[in-house]
């Protein structure tokens, strides 16, 4: 955390994919505090993955300058990484995929863990507890490849919970979940978000998806971000219908 | 049968069961990188490595270790830098490995000479010296020292390589390790199997582990093992029937797979195959 409590700073950033002459996104000005549970959304292709994977690093910015935990990103990814859990935006599993989900979850902590270091009793109960708080317990030896899409999507988040992060970034994290499934990962997220004050971004396109106890939301379009605000005042707002052309308003 | 002297028997033997090891060991990444092809590669570096020590005038085995070594060492930078899949700069190092075998076999003048570098492609168990074995057991311990301490970071980077890299792995390195240890794997066997067959030696026992099981470390434990097994029943069929090393290596290891997909529990409907899948959870809940 920097001295100011910003978890997150990111100043007039600019992220260009390579070999391409436009940015995804530009002129980002962001700061996100420690604890906050932040929602972003916009319509597919308004540069919400870019910015998620621009503040673990996975995506290097072209401009501007980004902090996270009060150090740059370029210069200390790796080590900002081991502190941030992420969930990918849902990707083909491989049925035959030769992985059980436990040590899927285990995969998580491979970075906090440390090179030339094994896995101890105390990482394997990170991953028990990160298992059973997703309610997955029962799944620890059962072929990944063998999940449904809410199932996969569970350990996915299992995952990045057993890694302990103090920043959580979730792309699309109810893409695949059934009504009651959503409701038990949101009410897991408010109660993650609540007892360990982990600062928490997820990403949706949808504006039902956003939790219920997201105090703050940051509307991004076209690669700029056109709104942030508090949750309430954001979904009132006559903007958002025109951005998303009335799909996926909250009714 | 073939009668054979104490010394040159054990030789062999150790020969096959280190070549063994060493294909099967990687073949696990291979088949989940789907980089079968790197065989072929490998074995025509080798060819063209071998080509290049007789035009040169050194030991074509120098030759082809070097061309290996280098090649095994490039393919995951140059994939990289060109932004290509693996395979497809794998297809692209063959094609040029061949065109410089070629060119290099057109300097030696002779047929023996050129039946020298192409031995490097069928290879010989009774040729394999003890500096092999020795290469080969150092390789074979590198190998699974590598597994051993690397084991968390391998099944991350084999899972997916992004959730990998997102959770503080050096990705690239060890995706670089792997190809270059496949590499390195195979061309210290050309020897023993020969290059043409290396490639199912690398494929067949882990496509047999991978029929039974679904964990990464139980396929990395069996696939070794049938490995193992294959080349030593191959290597006594050989001795039976006087067929090639090789050829019988790998009539036996696709045997083996033969033999798995028939009785493989993934296919088994009902009770049987629930069993494997669902596997009970010794592990309660954390409340």
């Amino acid at each position: 955390m920097n001295k100011n409590g910003n978890i997150i700073e990111l100043k007039n950033i600019e992220t260009m994919y390579e070999g391409e002459h436009l940015p995804v996104i530009y002129g980002i000005d962001l700061t996100i505090k420690y604890g906050e549970f932040v929602s972003i959304i916009g319509p597919n292709g308004a540069g919400k993955t870019t910015l998620l994977e621009t503040i673990n690093g996975l995506l290097p910015y072209s401009g501007g300058k980004g902090l996270v935990f009060g150090k740059e990103i370029p210069k200390s990814k790796s080590e900002i990484r081991k502190e941030i859990g992420y969930v990918i935006q849902n990707f083909e599993i491989d049925p035959l995929s030769p992985f059980v989900c436990k040590d899927i979850v285990m995969s998580g902590r491979t970075g906090k863990i440390g090179t030339f270091r094994f896995a101890s009793k105390k990482d394997w109960d990170k991953v028990w507890y990160g298992m059973s708080l997703v309610g997955m317990i029962d799944f620890a030896d059962r072929p990944i490849g063998k999940l449904s899409g809410g199932e996969f999507q569970k350990i996915l988040l299992a995952r990045a919970l057993a890694q302990q992060p103090r920043l959580l970034l979730l792309d699309e994290p109810f893409s695949n979940l059934d009504l009651s499934s959503r409701v038990q990962i949101e009410t897991l997220l408010n109660r993650i978000h609540e007892r360990h004050k982990i600062t928490i971004i997820l990403v949706s396109h949808e504006l039902k998806f956003v939790p219920m106890h997201c105090s703050r939301v940051i509307v991004m379009n076209k690669g700029k971000i056109v709104m942030d605000g508090k949750k309430e005042n954001i979904l009132k707002s006559d903007i958002l219908s025109t951005i998303f052309n009335g799909n996926g308003r909250k009714k | 049968m073939i009668e054979l002297p104490f010394v040159l028997l054990i030789t062999a033997i150790l020969g096959a069961i280190l070549a063994g090891f060493a294909c099967s060991t990687m073949g696990v990444f291979v088949v989940r990188m789907n980089l079968s092809s790197i065989g072929y590669l490998m074995s025509h570096a080798a060819f063209a490595g071998a080509a290049f020590g007789l035009v040169i005038s050194i030991d074509p085995t120098i030759g082809a270790l070097f061309f290996s070594f280098v090649t095994a060492l490039a393919l995951g930078p140059l994939a990289e830098k060109a932004r290509l899949q693996s395979n497809i700069m794998i297809g692209f190092l063959f094609s040029f490995m061949m065109a410089l075998a070629f060119i290099f076999l057109s300097f030696v003048p002779g047929q023996i000479a050129s039946g020298k570098a192409l031995r490097i492609l069928w290879g010989s168990i009774f040729s394999v010296t003890y500096d092999d074995i020795l290469l080969l057991s150092l390789l074979s311990i590198i190998l699974t020292l590598f597994i051993i301490v690397f084991y968390k970071e391998l099944i991350s980077v084999m899972f997916h390589k992004k959730l990998a890299e997102a959770s503080g792995v050096n990705t690239k390195l060890f995706y670089f390790a792997v190809l270059f240890l496949t590499g390195f794997a195979v061309s210290l066997s050309l020897r023993i199997v020969g290059g043409l067959l290396v490639f199912a030696l690398i494929i067949n026992p882990t496509s047999t582990a991978y029929q039974f099981f679904y964990d990464f470390k139980k396929i990395m434990v069996f696939s070794p093992t049938i490995g193992i097994i294959s080349c030593l029943v191959g290597f006594y069929l050989s001795l039976v029937t006087n067929f090639p090393i090789g050829a019988s290596i790998v009539i036996i290891s696709a045997l083996f797979f033969a033999v798995a997909i028939v009785i493989s529990p993934k296919r088994k409907k009902g009770n049987g195959g629930r069993k494997n899948l669902v596997q009970k959870s010794s592990v309660e809940p954390v409340r």
